[in-house]
């Protein structure tokens, strides 16, 4: 039977070169041309040079779309593990069959695609829509409100790309702590909130953290509903990376802010997978 | 309780969309609660939105069939060789999950301008283009689906197929197949729903006038929007409820919750 793992191997050589060769190939010219500046009309010089990146980090129009993108992307985050977290424990302690009913609707919910979701809030918080209606008939509010152009609005949007997930991912880590811990934890005294601060929590911990840094990661590059809910006025990096490109035609530009986006996914990611490392090898347990 | 909260939050905007798209009238504005219920606003949808639909249908079912050409045997040799480096292998392959979709419709659009200055032959507007850049971005997701139904299958079986004296294409067709093909099928459909539901890599690589549907939505929300939107969205909500449920006759959920 030996030759037949050779066989594997051989097999799995065209998908990968495949794939190499795409990953190079798209990545490669876009990192390159982020190394050029931009001359108007479309046109990059043919020299290398740093300008797009030393004007992104100096410039202050930049670093505001930067630290906006950080700060909205990061108060979605957390607003989304608050609703996920919680949902996710109840699913995961649930006995009856409900809880195979509500994860389908999580993923049901996840799968429709933004375009739609966003659809959905804009007719929802539209001027004659049933919430400003309902706020209206109820004294709530004086005149009426929209969500285009304000933060809540954008991080509300942002909220709609990761709940699913984050729910569905909670759902597993908690799924692995046994239950049978918080029922000894009980026995032994241990009031509700107990439970869940030394016994939950601990347990918990790597798999949210890496969880909310997912999250994050998915929220810094949400483009749809920032560039949708924001109507301009609220401009995150992906947005302004499909601007620089598709509207000012400054492909060296927006190529060099779209590295950096990349960038920074890569690092919190290998950061994520460091904190993964580091708690198996400290405790020895999987997550 | 809050598990009631977050679901309301959760589907607040796709029940509206189905509810407001039975409103259709003169009206430019859409109104909830609604003033009247017809299905005319089904009726009225214009061609360009059906050819959004069809043209996302069609990527989709072609990212999905390339998607799996490429993961299925990618997964195959994961699991299966002996070879050193599994987990660079792997991480290799996951790599596309990394990269956020502006950056991959950038990534792939200035690619395209470059290898069609240098060759003469430009993807970008074209089928083929979108297809690949979305084919690079979904293939994770079947390798995702299939190489743990892999994990689980046990060689022991091929083997005794193998001793009771079928070919390896035989043992391949009526043992392996059959028992891997729950895995490869949700992983396919779930690289269709990637493939169907994108927006920043279709807004990139999309020729202008024809559009994948939910470019369609979002330039129409861009604009005043013709409310015959709301009908062809609540269309693919149906849609998309569908091939779940399709997916969950056959395979189970099971792929959607998992460990990343």
């Amino acid at each position: 039977m030996s030759g037949i793992k050779a066989r594997w191997e051989l097999i799995l050589f065209p998908p990968l070169v495949l794939t190499m060769v795409l990953l190079v190939a798209s990545q490669f010219i876009f990192i390159r041309g982020s190394f050029h500046k931009d001359l108007g009309y479309g046109d990059l010089s043919t020299t290398y040079e740093l300008v797009n990146y030393l004007r992104a980090f100096s410039d202050p129009y930049y670093l505001n779309v930067l630290l906006l993108s950080i700060n909205v992307s990061a108060t979605a985050t957390v607003l989304t593990m608050i609703c996920a977290v919680p949902v996710a424990y109840i699913i995961a302690r649930m006995t009856s069959r409900w809880a195979m009913l509500l994860l389908a609707l999580v993923v049901v919910a996840q799968f429709v695609t933004i375009a739609i979701k966003v659809l959905g809030l804009i007719v929802l918080f539209s001027p004659d829509g049933i919430v400003n209606r309902l706020f209206l008939a109820l004294g709530l509010i004086d005149e009426t409100f929209t969500i285009l152009g304000t933060f809540p609005g954008v991080i509300t949007g942002l909220m709609y790309y990761s709940l699913g997930f984050a729910v569905l991912l909670i759902y597993s880590v908690i799924l692995t702590i046994p239950r049978s811990l918080e029922e000894a934890a009980q026995i032994h005294g241990a009031g509700r909130f107990n439970v869940y601060r030394r016994i939950i929590l601990p347990l918990a911990a790597p798999g949210t953290v890496v969880c909310s840094l997912m999250v994050f990661n998915i929220s810094i590059g949400g483009f749809a509903s920032t560039a949708l809910i924001g109507a301009g006025k609220i401009l995150t990096l992906p947005v302004i990376v499909q601007r620089s490109v598709v509207v000012n035609y400054n492909y060296g530009m927006g190529a060099a802010l779209a590295v950096i986006l990349l960038v920074s996914v890569i690092l919190i990611n290998l950061f994520s997978v460091a904190i993964i490392q580091r708690f198996r090898r400290g405790k020895g347990m999987t997550i | 309780m809050i598990l009631a909260a977050v679901y309301i939050f959760l589907f607040a905007p796709i029940v509206i969309v189905i509810a407001t798209s039975f409103d259709y009238g003169d009206r430019a504005y859409v109104i909830f609660p609604p003033e009247r219920f017809t299905f005319d606003a089904y009726l009225n949808i214009p061609e360009y939105i059906t050819n959004g639909i069809y043209l996302s249908v069609g990527v989709g079912l072609a990212t999905a069939l390339g998607a799996s050409l490429i993961g299925i045997p990618a997964s195959l040799g994961i699991v299966r060789s002996d070879i050193p480096g599994k987990s660079v292998i792997m991480t290799l392959f996951r790599i596309p999950l990394q990269i956020p979709g502006v950056v991959m419709g950038l990534a792939f659009l200035q690619a395209y301008y470059a290898i069609g200055a240098a060759t003469g032959w430009y993807a970008n507007g074209t089928y083929m283009g979108l297809v690949i850049a979305h084919i690079f971005a979904a293939t994770p997701f079947v390798i995702g689906a299939v190489v743990p139904v892999l994990q689980r299958f046990q060689p022991t079986l091929e083997e005794a197929a193998q001793t009771l004296g079928a070919s390896r294409i035989t043992t391949f067709r009526r043992i392996t197949l059959p028992l891997i093909a729950p895995g490869v099928f949700a992983g396919s459909l779930y690289a269709f729903m990637i493939s169907f539901g994108d927006v920043p890599i279709a807004i990139f690589l999309s020729k202008p006038g024809t559009s994948t549907f939910p470019v369609e939505v979002f330039f129409a929300l861009e604009q005043e929007f013709d409310t015959t939107i709301l009908a062809a969205s609540t269309l693919v909500v149906v849609f998309s409820l569908m091939v779940l449920l399709i997916i969950q006759r056959f395979s189970g959920l099971d792929v959607f919750v998992r460990t990343r």
